[in-house]
């Protein structure tokens, strides 16, 4: 079971397919006619899916780094770090149509003179300026420019977009949405657990140094 | 059980463009087999324009017609709902309303500064109230979008005469069924339940302000509030109040319930006003449910294009203080 599940996250193939499908798949009632809300402002459903995608795919890569200081010794999540950037880019990606549909449900760029300043608004905006930036930093030979220490800090700013992304997602509802429970959820727990963790192994060491201390009878 | 209902609002009515068309149209099941069963078979050829609750005649009101607007297809104002006693999804409401939740039979209670207090069967109230007629109007969401929809019902104002509010009665507070058996809304804390919403007297009498009691010449579905809500075309939806169970005649404004639920958003007067914004998104337009992939935004209305008849309500108020 552990093989198989790691041969599939091996794949670039399978993760491409778990990333693209969640993309497509809200495409079909709009070729269905019939009463769905959907039919209602289908601009609207494709603007809010893409929205919702990006997250989804926006969470998905920040899990990795967590479930791998949780999981070390774990091969599927060992094998699935290779596709982070793939992943990472994919968020962008959507972050992007998602842009390009909110003009398309606009009806062009009339309404974006005054809208940008909608904390609601300028927020998304500015986690989407921060995958940009992180996307175009995930060339080869820009990583190699910026140097793996600076190219590390920069890329630390995905956690500014994450929670600016929260508040995007939280602001566009009348009312809290919960889907954003059940999505940022595990993240907060996984990165909860990778400090727990440091803590207890950090404390585990101090605890065995001061036993060393201790016997060293110095006193 | 779904199917049944589902039946009465996927009919092709879409077609509905104009009033004569929507109301000879809306012999619908639930009202032919009530004029079924009160003996009255051959309203059902008679070639009066009929609909709404109770198999009450619905005339179209020549001072509101459909004119240039284009009516939303029924299907789509009849799916596409917020009512969040039935969820907060919009597809939630044609399906979670519709099963097994009784509007039938249906008392509202007229209460407070009134001189005429006491508890009506809708359908009684109908008929004291002179029958129902059909009117088009504007419909504009506080989330920026809006339909054309033909309601059936009557104006507001002629059940406030018949309360007949004594001299202390400012306002109006309505207040909306509670049931959480039969709408999972309410086994949740959505909102501070039930729903309540508010008018000022001089805005309920206004000749605008109406009760529905259908919609596209036919008995007002459940999702759409059955059966009665209100309707103040000039206001945000959310003012809209549906399945209103009681009128309260009060001297204080009543606080409703997205006022309590969020005061820096959402006012008690809700006027649309394209000039002040929600704070979270732009009233400037607004998308036309029904409207197309591509059709982009419209622009908003002042007092949603009623400006002409309600501005003089709100003569010398702060409408940017008084959202």
């Amino acid at each position: 079971m552990n093989t198989l599940l790691a041969r599939l996250l091996q794949s670039r193939a399978f993760v491409a397919a778990c990333v693209v499908a969640p993309g497509l798949w809200p495409a079909w009632p709009l070729f269905v006619t019939g009463d769905s809300s959907v039919a209602a402002d289908p601009a609207k459903y494709v603007l809010h899916h893409l929205g919702f995608t990006a997250a989804c795919v926006l969470v998905a890569v920040l899990l990795l780094s967590p479930l791998r200081a949780i999981l070390p010794r774990w091969r599927p999540v060992l094998v699935v770090q290779r596709h982070r950037r793939f992943v990472g880019v994919s968020a962008f990606v959507y972050a992007a149509l998602h842009v390009a549909m909110h003009f398309v449900y606009e009806g062009g760029f009339a309404t974006f003179r005054t809208d940008w300043q909608k904390p609601f608004i300028l927020v998304g905006l500015v986690a989407f300026g921060i995958l940009f930036i992180l996307a175009a930093t995930s060339l080869d030979r820009v990583v190699r420019a910026l140097g793996s220490r600076r190219w590390k800090w920069l890329h630390r700013l995905v956690y500014v977009a994450a929670v600016l992304v929260l508040y995007h997602q939280i602001s566009a509802r009348k009312v809290f949405p919960e889907q954003v429970l059940w999505l940022f959820g595990p993240l907060v727990v996984a990165e909860l657990a990778r400090v727990g963790r440091a803590v207890v192994r950090g404390m585990g060491r101090d605890a065995g140094d001061r036993a060393l201390g201790g016997g060293s009878g110095a006193y | 059980m779904h199917i049944r209902i589902r039946k009465d609002w996927e009919l092709p009515e879409s077609a509905a463009t104009d009033e004569a068309v929507a109301c000879s149209a809306g012999l619908g099941r639930r009202r032919f087999l009530r004029a079924l069963g009160a003996g009255l078979a051959g309203a059902a050829l008679a070639p009066a324009l009929r609909a709404a609750t109770g198999g009450f005649p619905s005339a179209p009101d020549a001072a509101y017609p459909a004119g240039d607007f284009k009516i939303t297809p029924e299907n789509l104002a009849t799916s596409y709902n917020n009512f969040y006693e039935f969820g907060t999804g919009k597809d939630d409401p044609v399906v979670a309303a519709n099963r097994g939740w009784k509007t039938e039979p249906w008392t509202i209670e007229l209460a407070g500064e009134i001189e005429h207090p006491g508890r009506w069967d809708v359908n009684d109230l109908i008929a004291k109230l002179g029958g129902i007629g059909q009117r088009v109007y504007r419909h504009r969401c506080v989330e920026a979008w809006s339909m054309v929809i033909p309601w059936n019902g009557f104006p507001l104002a002629k059940l406030v005469a018949l309360a007949a509010p004594r001299a202390s009665a400012k306002f109006l507070k309505f207040v909306a069924f509670n049931d959480p058996s039969s709408a999972p809304g309410q086994r949740e804390p959505i909102l501070d339940w039930p729903y309540v919403e508010g008018l000022r007297l001089d805005e309920a009498t206004h000749e605008l302000a109406f009760i529905a009691t259908g919609m596209y010449g036919k008995p007002i579905p459940n999702q759409n509030g059955a059966p009665l809500r209100l309707v103040v075309p000039w206001k945000y939806g959310f003012k809209g109040i549906k399945s209103i169970v009681r009128i309260e005649f009060t001297a204080r404004q009543p606080r409703n319930t997205w006022q309590q639920m969020a005061p820096q958003e959402y006012g008690f007067y809700a006027n649309v006003n394209p000039t002040v914004d929600h704070p979270r998104w732009s009233q400037a337009s607004e998308r036309v449910i029904g409207g197309g992939f591509f059709s982009g935004k419209q622009p908003t209305l002042m007092f949603n294009g009623y400006e002409k008849q309600v501005a003089a309500l709100y003569a010398g108020l702060d409408l940017r203080r008084n959202y």
